[in-house]
């Protein structure tokens, strides 16, 4: 392995593992139970309630094959595979760390589909016919109800660069966001928004400027939002939000309409898979009408396919917000995030722009003990 | 007319098969031609992404920075979706950052280079280029090197070969066209001269009149020479036909009239005298007929009887066994000279016994008439010799003058003095011989006697290749 890779191996390490590790596995075994069933060993980077009922249904149409699951953080499934297992090695990668995913198929790790399916996806979300982005999941801003009585209703970027630099004081402490030192989903949108607007760095420093909590997850994003420690969250994943959301009433969801940014989840299989066949029929059915189908009304995830176009579709979104939608894009501009000299830059930048406003205390001191 | 041999087909394929082959090589030009095309179309985008990437090369926290432009690895990917590498050394070869270890070139230090690499079981197109920092006071040499695989570059390239493939098909198969009619039109003319040939009358001999190419005009004349001396032969067997006829006519209008005459007549001593004239009449009108027949024999070039290893001298004794009553008789002295050792030719026995016969007989009856100013005996020898074999038969007769030495080989020719006009020489026997000789592979010629008259006419047989 070379140096760029540990580099961006040790940097991914210090991001992701102070995630609690949430290694659970589902598994499906063979029905009529037989000791020589095909296996099929996926890792993937998404928690069992939000896969589960995409892996039933395809358990109920190849019930003949043992499936198992199991839950990574997007590091440990980076780790995991490039580690090589052997017997234990995965089949089937699904992540939603795009840069890394990307990073692995660019350097020959996956192996390309034949399928009609595999040819028929949507150009934005495949590279070559090796991976697939197989959900359409916004990036998005929650906020309290009481917030929108407040101030008024928010609806895009220009609205909570406002909001922040008028109500400065009365939202000290209240805003909750990314850390992209931290994470690497908050890295991969920083990069990301800062490609796509050249505001982004005055939101960066009015998030500064209210002194912005900086977390690792979505998901302390949302409990600190339920408990009302904080009015604002930006950069949530949308998917997670979405489910969240319908049991807290009192939190109110918003896709920017200026722009947001889309996150796909995606998946290859192993070039080196041990059952490559079953690999082959799992994706597939990810790819297919009815695997959407799964995803798109059973899942908060968004479905991708082009035939699919209810609610919880890319379709519908797109109807709904047109060209304010920004996938991330997937190709060779990714490798760029995980340059570590840019990794560098770019949160160098961030938080000079994140303490603009307020000259105090480094948030990031710790960083400079583990470049 | 079979394939193999069609002339038309052998000037198509010698023609066609490095047609074939020019367009061979003109198809791998093609291919290189398209490959070098791709790579040169290719390799600016090779340009162009280092470029941006060394632009964004400084000196921070001394050491070599980046922020590596995400535009800069998207233009190194085409609609083939190349897989993208990208590294930043320092001078030494010092990996600085990047998603890959990309080997460095060997080479001259030219700022741009370009290279095929084999990189982990995969072929990546390799740019590197070379800078350094223009600081103040920082001159810090460093290498981009950028690789992306081949798909684009092939694509365009096969793209590129199939639409060469194309105008070379279509040229192939217009030369092809073209020639085709061309050795169409080039035949033509042979095709003429063989409709003129069919369409002649078997029976005239007369010259083809057709204007032809140089090389068929060459063919044409062969013909004519052919046909010329086929006339001749037909002149020649027409006036042996017409000798032939009017030699035997003469012998039986004499027995005719003799009939006829000795009908008239009831005493039958006078028919006695008839029949005595007719019998010798018909003898020398039968003996006429066989020699006309082996003439005809001997000229038919159908006949090649086998040729037998024979001894001369036995053959030049025994036709001179033969000869001796008749010679006696006209008082002639008949001798034979032969070498003591076999003198062996392959030949026909009979056909030479028959031939020597002919010449002693000739020199009996011509050679035998007596010169009023020699006063010598008639005398005739046989006489063999060696080295080369020679069958000869002299006599110490008058002689024929050389300038009719060939006239008389002729048939029916028979010599001017009237003396010589015997009724018993038919003027077949010399060409008997000749023909004889020639079957033999050896050659009649007409001498004069080494005692001054006379004549000496001698068989020179090829030297025996033993």
């Amino acid at each position: 392995m070379n140096v760029g890779w540990r580099m961006a191996l040790s940097w991914l390490c210090l991001v992701l593992l102070s995630q609690p590790s949430m290694a659970q596995t589902l598994h499906y075994p063979a029905e009529p139970e037989r000791a020589n069933a095909p296996h099929l060993l996926i890792h993937g980077a998404l928690d069992p309630p939000l896969i589960a009922p995409v892996l039933e249904d395809f358990h109920r149409r190849q019930p003949h094959i043992d499936l198992t699951y199991r839950n990574l953080t997007t590091l440990e499934i980076h780790r995991t595979f490039l580690a090589d297992e052997g017997e234990r090695s995965a089949d089937v990668v699904m992540s939603s760390a795009m840069p890394w995913q990307y990073q692995l198929a660019n350097h020959g790790y996956a192996r390309a589909l034949d399928g009609q399916a595999a040819r028929n996806w949507p150009q934005w979300a495949r590279w070559r016919r090796e991976l697939f982005g197989i959900t359409f999941e916004p990036v998005v801003i929650v906020y309290r109800r009481e917030l929108a009585e407040r101030f008024g209703k928010m609806t895009d970027h220009g609205d909570l660069l406002r909001l922040l630099e008028n109500e400065r004081d009365a939202l000290q402490g209240r805003v909750v966001t990314y850390d992209p030192a931290l994470s690497g989903a908050g890295y991969t949108y920083a990069v990301e928004e800062a490609r796509l607007s050249p505001r982004y760095w005055e939101l960066v420093a009015a998030l500064g400027g209210v002194q912005a909590d900086l977390v690792g997850t979505t998901g302390e994003m949302l409990k600190g939002l339920a408990s009302g420690r904080y009015l604002i969250g930006y950069n949530l994943l949308g998917s997670y939000a979405q489910d969240f959301v319908q049991t807290h009433p009192e939190l109110e969801i918003v896709v920017p309409d200026d722009y947001a940014l889309i996150m796909q989840r995606l998946v290859f299989l192993s070039r080196s898979a041990n059952n490559r066949e079953q690999g082959q029929r799992f994706l597939d059915y990810l790819l297919s009408e009815a695997g959407q189908r799964v995803i798109g009304e059973q899942t908060p995830l968004g479905a991708v396919h082009p035939a699919f176009e209810g609610p919880g579709s890319a379709a519908a979104l797109r109807e709904r917000l047109g060209e304010a939608l920004r996938p991330i894009r997937l190709g060779p501009g990714l490798l760029a995030t995980l340059d570590h000299l840019k990794r560098e830059a770019l949160l160098d930048r961030w938080e000079r722009e994140f303490q603009r406003a307020t000259p105090g205390p480094n948030p990031h001191a710790y960083m400079r003990e583990h470049p | 007319m079979t394939a193999r041999d069609s002339l038309y087909r052998r000037l198509l394929a010698w023609l066609l098969l490095p047609l074939l082959g020019l367009a061979v090589l003109i198809l791998w030009q093609a291919y290189l031609g398209a490959r070098d095309t791709a790579d040169r179309a290719f390799d600016r985008l090779l340009e162009a992404a280092s470029l941006a990437i060394a632009e964004q090369v400084k000196w921070q926290d001394d050491r070599l920075w980046l922020d590596m432009p995400p535009a800069a690895l998207e233009m190194l990917a085409t609609d083939a979706e190349e897989r993208v590498f990208y590294a930043l050394y320092a001078a030494e070869d010092e990996f600085v950052t990047g998603n890959a270890h990309l080997p460095a070139l060997e080479g001259d230090s030219a700022p741009l280079r370009f290279a095929d690499v084999g990189w982990q079981n995969q072929t990546l197109r390799l740019g590197i280029r070379n800078a350094r920092l223009e600081d103040w006071n920082q001159r810090e040499y460093f290498e981009v090197r950028v690789a992306h695989t081949r798909e684009g570059r092939e694509r365009l390239a096969s793209s590129l070969f199939h639409g060469s493939l194309v105008r070379i098909a279509l040229l192939a198969l217009l030369a092809t066209s073209v020639l085709v009619l061309a050795i169409r039109f080039a035949l033509a003319p042979l095709t003429r001269l063989r409709r003129a040939i069919r369409a002649r009358d078997p029976r005239t001999l007369a010259p083809l009149k057709l204007s032809l190419p140089r090389e068929l005009a060459e063919l044409r004349e062969a013909l004519n020479e052919l046909l010329s001396r086929m006339r001749r032969v037909r002149a020649n067997q027409e006036r042996f036909i017409g000798d032939a006829s009017h030699q035997l006519r003469t012998p039986l209008a004499g027995l005719s009239a003799r009939a006829e005459l000795a009908l008239r007549q009831d005493d039958p001593s006078v028919w006695r005298d008839s029949l005595c004239a007719m019998q010798s009449t018909s003898n020398s009108a039968a003996r006429l007929a066989v020699q006309l027949l082996s003439l005809t024999r001997l000229n038919n070039p159908e006949a090649t009887p086998e040729l037998r290893p024979l001894d001369l001298n036995q053959i030049a004794r025994r036709a001179t066994r033969n000869a001796l009553p008749a010679c006696q008789r006209a008082g002639i002295d008949l001798g034979v000279e032969v070498p003591e050792n076999a003198v062996i030719v392959s030949g026909i026995d009979w056909q030479l016994e028959e031939a020597l016969s002919n010449l002693i007989d000739n020199a009996r009856r011509y050679g035998s008439q007596h010169d009023e100013r020699h006063q010598e005996a008639p005398r005739i020898t046989v006489r063999v010799q060696t080295a080369p074999p020679i069958l000869a038969v002299e006599d110490n007769g008058p002689g024929i003058p050389p300038h009719l030495h060939l006239r008389v080989l002729r048939p029916f020719y028979r010599g001017q003095h009237s003396d010589r006009l015997s009724s018993e020489g038919s003027g077949l026997g010399l060409a008997i011989v000749e023909g004889i000789a020639r079957s033999h592979g050896a050659r009649l010629s007409l001498e004069e006697a080494g005692s001054g008259h006379g004549l000496n006419a001698v068989i020179r047989f090829p030297e025996t290749p033993s």
